[in-house]
């Protein structure tokens, strides 16, 4: 199913600009349960896509499909195809590494390594390049000056990363994902066990980085949604119920389904 | 239309509409009242109005008051966060139209009972009696959720403001006829002014209605037929 475009005079028709992530006629299985059902959409560069909809609907199933993480777990497949830049990532010859560092992922609780916070990013940068100590040190700032951490941690870059507040370790975690130089970076939920602070600030931080990244999160809060993202997807089901721009989403969805769920009719 | 998961703030969506009706009811009566006091010169019925135009201000603020906590509480979304802005501005033009009411139940006392006004403001009856349908349509159709109606509703309007026109020249006939007519008819034009502007907030409310009901906006363009800021023909 193709997304129906409005025809609003400020619309911003999706399909014409250039499409970093595609997916197309994409079914997922746990086991034998179809957890999603013939998905088709498409997710600008340079762009924040939201997915919401019900606990279940498989909104974090398919950013679990965008990197294969999924595979991390018997019995779970997916069939069709997610075309990034146009090339299949489901298929068998996709290096796995490669498109971890091409689609880093942050997630509902912080994960920051037991080690320093300098570490925590150079980690995994040293997976995939072999860099001078100066240019490591440089790697590390600017990455964590990306995800507005800088300025609270460079006097103790040698403290455990564990040492931080939630909110500190959850930028420290967007540091490490921006620090190995990804394309797309999936959130799933990344300010859901925030206090109101936090999540401000990693909302400005989202703001800041779409200018570089494609970025797709997945959000139960919905004003979180309509805040940070440019289009929205609502999922019901395993199933893609609408795709559009967020500001027609959140004032006049074309699906009642949408509407009910958006103004928490359901159920 | 299903109800919320929290059935509080079905309650609360409720009471803003009910205040809508209210005071769409309220402007009704107010249109009526003071055209009717003005044609039968009926100072006591025209007091009622100035009285009423209160109790409008009142719901007003009232509704203002229900939208913003709503708003604030809630974080309303789609067609709720369309009714409520919606029923903000529509408060907004119903609380207009009882203020021009007001105004034409003001004048009662001014026109008086002198030259015979009956027959002078003949076709001002008409006109009051088209807005007042209108009004009413307008809260009725809003109810009843019936956008074509209230599309239709809006473009009626030109009819008022024909009307208005007709209205306007026959009046300057009459203080061309006999200057004694002049203060009664300076005082009629005001309310047939009045009547033409009650009409224009009336198609701002369909306007509203329409864009809560659908979502869409109706398109800019109305016909629109009021000529008396045009040059006066030829005499």
């Amino acid at each position: 199913m193709k997304p129906m475009l409005s025809t609003d005079l400020n619309a911003v028709d999706t399909t014409v600009e250039k499409a970093k992530i595609e997916v197309k006629d994409l079914n997922f299985y746990y086991g034998q349960s179809k957890a999603l059902k013939n998905i088709n959409l498409s997710l600008p560069e340079r762009s924040v896509t939201a997915f919401i909809g019900p606990s279940g609907c498989g909104k974090s199933t398919l950013l679990r499909v965008l990197n294969r993480i999924y595979e991390l777990y018997p019995k779970q497949s997916a069939e069709g195809q997610v075309l990034l830049d146009g090339k299949n990532i489901l298929d068998r010859s996709q290096d796995l590494n490669l498109l971890r560092t091409k689609i880093g992922m942050v997630f509902q609780k912080p994960t920051p390594f037991p080690m320093s916070i300098y570490e925590n990013i150079a980690f995994g940068v040293r997976l995939y390049e072999k860099i001078s100590k100066a240019e490591m040190d440089n790697r590390v700032e600017l990455a964590l000056k990306r995800a507005a951490l800088w300025n609270e941690v460079k006097d103790k870059l040698n403290a455990s990363g564990l040492s931080l507040s939630g909110g500190q370790q959850q930028r420290l975690c967007i540091a490490r994902t921006v620090a190995v130089k990804p394309e797309v970076i999936l959130l799933d939920e990344p300010a859901s066990a925030l206090d109101p602070l936090s999540t401000a600030k990693i909302e400005e931080l989202i703001d800041e980085l779409q200018a570089e990244y494609t970025i797709v999160i997945v959000t139960h809060n919905m004003q979180q949604a309509a805040r940070v993202s440019r289009q929205t997807a609502f999922m019901y089901l395993g199933e893609l119920i609408e795709f559009d721009r967020t500001e027609k989403i959140f004032t006049s969805p074309r699906e009642k389904r949408t509407q009910d769920y958006i103004t928490g009719r359901f159920g | 239309m299903a109800e919320h998961t929290v059935a509080s703030f079905d309650e609360d969506l409720r009471q803003i509409s009910r205040l809508i009706i209210d005071m769409g009811d309220l402007a009704g009566s107010m249109v009526g009242a003071s055209t009717r006091a003005l044609l039968e010169s009926d100072n006591a019925m025209a007091q009622r109005v100035v009285s009423d135009d209160a109790i409008m201000d009142a719901r007003q603020r009232e509704l203002d008051d229900r939208a913003i906590t709503l708003i604030a509480k809630r974080q309303p979304m789609a067609d709720d966060l369309r009714s409520v802005v919606g029923a903000i501005r529509m408060a907004g033009d119903l609380e207009r139209i009882g203020d021009l009411a007001k105004n034409i139940a003001k004048r009662v006392g001014s026109v008086g009972v002198s030259a015979a006004p009956r027959d002078l403001s003949h076709s001002i009856d008409g006109m009051a009696q088209m807005v007042l349908i209108q009004v009413q349509a307008v809260i009725q159709e809003y109810t009843a959720g019936d956008a074509t109606a209230l599309a239709k509703l809006r473009n009626d309007d030109e009819r008022i403001d024909v009307k208005y026109t007709s209205v306007f020249r026959e009046l300057l006939t009459y203080m061309m006829e006999d200057p004694r007519n002049i203060t009664a008819c300076t005082h009629l034009l005001f309310c047939a002014k009045n009547l033409e502007r009650i009409g224009d907030h009336v198609t701002n409310i369909a306007e509203n209605a329409y864009y809560v009901l659908t979502g869409t906006q109706l398109p800019a363009n109305r016909p629109k037929q009021d000529e008396t800021a045009m040059p006066a023909p030829a005499a």
